[in-house]
């Protein structure tokens, strides 16, 4: 046993450390899976502005005194209803619209907190996440999450996956794609309020866009893909937060840089699977 | 003439405010093709997305199979399940992680019966093999066969087809029209296409719709598009531009 891996054994069997591996499984397949269909949505710029605007929620969570997962949830579903209520009636673009709503949300956070130093003192876990910090609460909810996530998209697999190739072909079948966009906006922004705590406020979106994103490059078919983003999702946190724990490294950056990792694999896979046969077989018809 | 399929009555369409398609009416018989021609912005597309209730109308009404479209494009589900819609821009973005074979079965088989359902749907539309390629690797011409795949998966009556040739080259068009051919004789579908390809409608249709804003003229193509009547339509001096076609079906 190496001078490292004996102090690293240690640290797996002390509860916060057994919570936080939990904790980077549940919101690593959480964000995966979600961002499976936010990215081929392109609304993975909206769980970027849930996250940035997250910071307010957990401002008005100090200010009032309150546990923020409690003020974070209601705060980011209400704020997801909103902006995809203005999204969808505002002539301006949705990136614009997102990113003017997500620097003031997050100007405005930082200026509350700046002027409460006492409440701000832990700015640096809520913009980078504290997973050491997550509680038996905050794995309960997440977990419940992952069951309604997993029941939800499997009810709604055929509209998701319409919506995803064609809007307006979704809508031919009968699919209320406005219906379809809140539920799921509403999901990934309970998604979001949950990990908060353990991924940070800037980290949040490469949760959800990275794993899917490596998936997206390697899965051969929608069912494979999905599960392709919630496993390596799981496994990026899992590996980052060992490499954190081994190395002395701030949990949510390890994390990320591992999940980056892996997408430049999956591009380099890629593009030795494009160089292909199969990219270059021909169109096999009667006429063709 | 037969059983009719669509009665669309003073429909009247705005976009930002602005009036599109405006006190529009017609009917369409069981199998007939019927293509909807005019100048860009005429409100083609438009017309075909009102009356399959995608986008919401500001006037008249809109029968299709019997029933009426509700004011918020409702359908019953029996009646919907038998109306196809081929999209203006289908191409997917990016690689899209969806093999055929999952797409088609989206056409909406019973699970249990989808694998028979798809194969058959694919052979159909000439797209063996396919069964296994990523929607995002096919060509302009495949995915639009494949398309074709997603709607007779099960069967239909009614297909709606928007510039379902565009993106198209002359080859391609050409093929993916004799099996839209062949496909409304097996099936007997009715068909509605919205059309630039003026050639293709005088060989193929029986009816054509002529729309700027209002339906300008309707009837036989041979009757509704004359160099007066095209004029009318699309401006002073116009040349209708002629596709050269490899192969002519009857």
């Amino acid at each position: 046993m190496s001078a490292q891996s004996a102090p690293l054994l240690l640290l797996l069997g002390l509860p916060f450390m057994q919570r936080a591996l939990l904790a980077g499984l549940l919101s690593g397949a959480l964000g995966g899976l979600l961002g499976s269909v936010a990215v081929l949505r392109q609304l993975s710029f909206f769980s970027d502005a849930l996250g940035h605007s997250a910071l307010l929620g957990i401002t008005l969570g100090v200010l009032l005194g309150l546990d923020p997962t409690l003020v974070l949830v209601p705060f980011a579903v209400l704020f997801a209803l909103l902006v995809n209520a203005l999204v969808q009636r505002s002539r301006l673009s949705a990136d614009a619209l997102l990113n003017i709503i997500y620097s003031s949300s997050l100007a405005i956070a930082v200026l509350v907190l700046s002027r409460f130093p006492r409440a701000g003192g832990g700015l640096q876990q809520l913009l980078f996440g504290d997973i050491l910090g997550v509680s038996w609460l905050d794995l309960g909810l997440m977990a419940a999450m992952l069951v309604v996530t997993v029941f939800g998209l499997v009810l709604n697999r055929r509209a998701q996956i319409l919506l995803c190739v064609d809007e307006p072909l979704a809508r031919s079948r009968g699919i209320a794609a406005d219906r379809q966009r809140l539920l799921f906006v509403v999901a990934l922004a309970v998604v979001v309020a949950l990990s908060i705590k353990a991924v940070g406020v800037l980290l949040i979106s490469a949760f959800v866009v990275i794993p899917a994103s490596a998936a997206r490059l390697l899965a051969r078919s929608f069912s494979g893909y999905q599960l392709l983003a919630s496993g390596l999702g799981a496994l990026g946190a899992v590996l980052g937060l060992l490499a954190s724990a081994a190395f002395n490294l701030p949990s949510g950056p390890s994390v990320v840089l591992v999940q980056l990792l892996g997408f430049l694999l999956a591009v380099l896979v890629s593009a030795c699977g494009r160089s292909g046969p199969a990219a270059t077989a021909g169109w096999p018809g009667r006429d063709g | 003439m037969g059983e009719t399929i669509l009665e669309v009555s003073h429909l009247s369409v705005c976009r930002g405010g602005q009036p599109v398609v405006e006190d529009v009416s017609f009917a369409l018989s069981a199998e007939t093709d019927t293509a909807l021609v005019g100048p860009n912005g005429a409100g083609k597309s438009t017309l075909v997305q009102a009356l399959l209730g995608l986008i919401p109308r500001q006037g008249g009404s809109v029968r299709l199979l019997g029933q009426e479209l509700g004011p918020r494009g409702q359908l019953p589900v029996a009646v919907r399940d038998q109306i196809a819609y081929l999209p203006q821009l289908f191409a997917p973005t990016g690689p899209l992680p969806l093999t055929v074979a999952e797409f088609v079965a989206l056409g909406g088989v019973p699970w249990r019966q989808r694998r028979q359902a798809v194969a058959r749907a694919l052979a159909l539309c000439g797209c063996q093999g396919l069964e296994r390629r990523l929607l995002s690797e096919l060509s302009a011409g495949q995915l639009k066969r494949v398309l074709l795949a997603f709607c007779v998966v099960r069967p239909r009556r009614v297909l709606v087809l928007d510039e379902a040739q565009a993106g198209l080259d002359a080859q391609a068009a050409e093929q993916f029209h004799n099996l839209l051919f062949d496909l409304r004789r097996s099936q007997g579908w009715t068909i509605l296409q919205v059309s630039h390809d003026l050639d293709m409608v005088r060989r193929s249709c029986d009816r054509v719709l002529c729309l700027n804003r209002r339906l300008r003229c309707q009837g036989a193509p041979a009757q509704a598009l004359t160099p007066p009547q095209l004029e009318r339509l699309y401006g002073k001096g116009f040349v209708p531009y002629a596709h050269h076609h490899h192969s002519v079906q009857p």
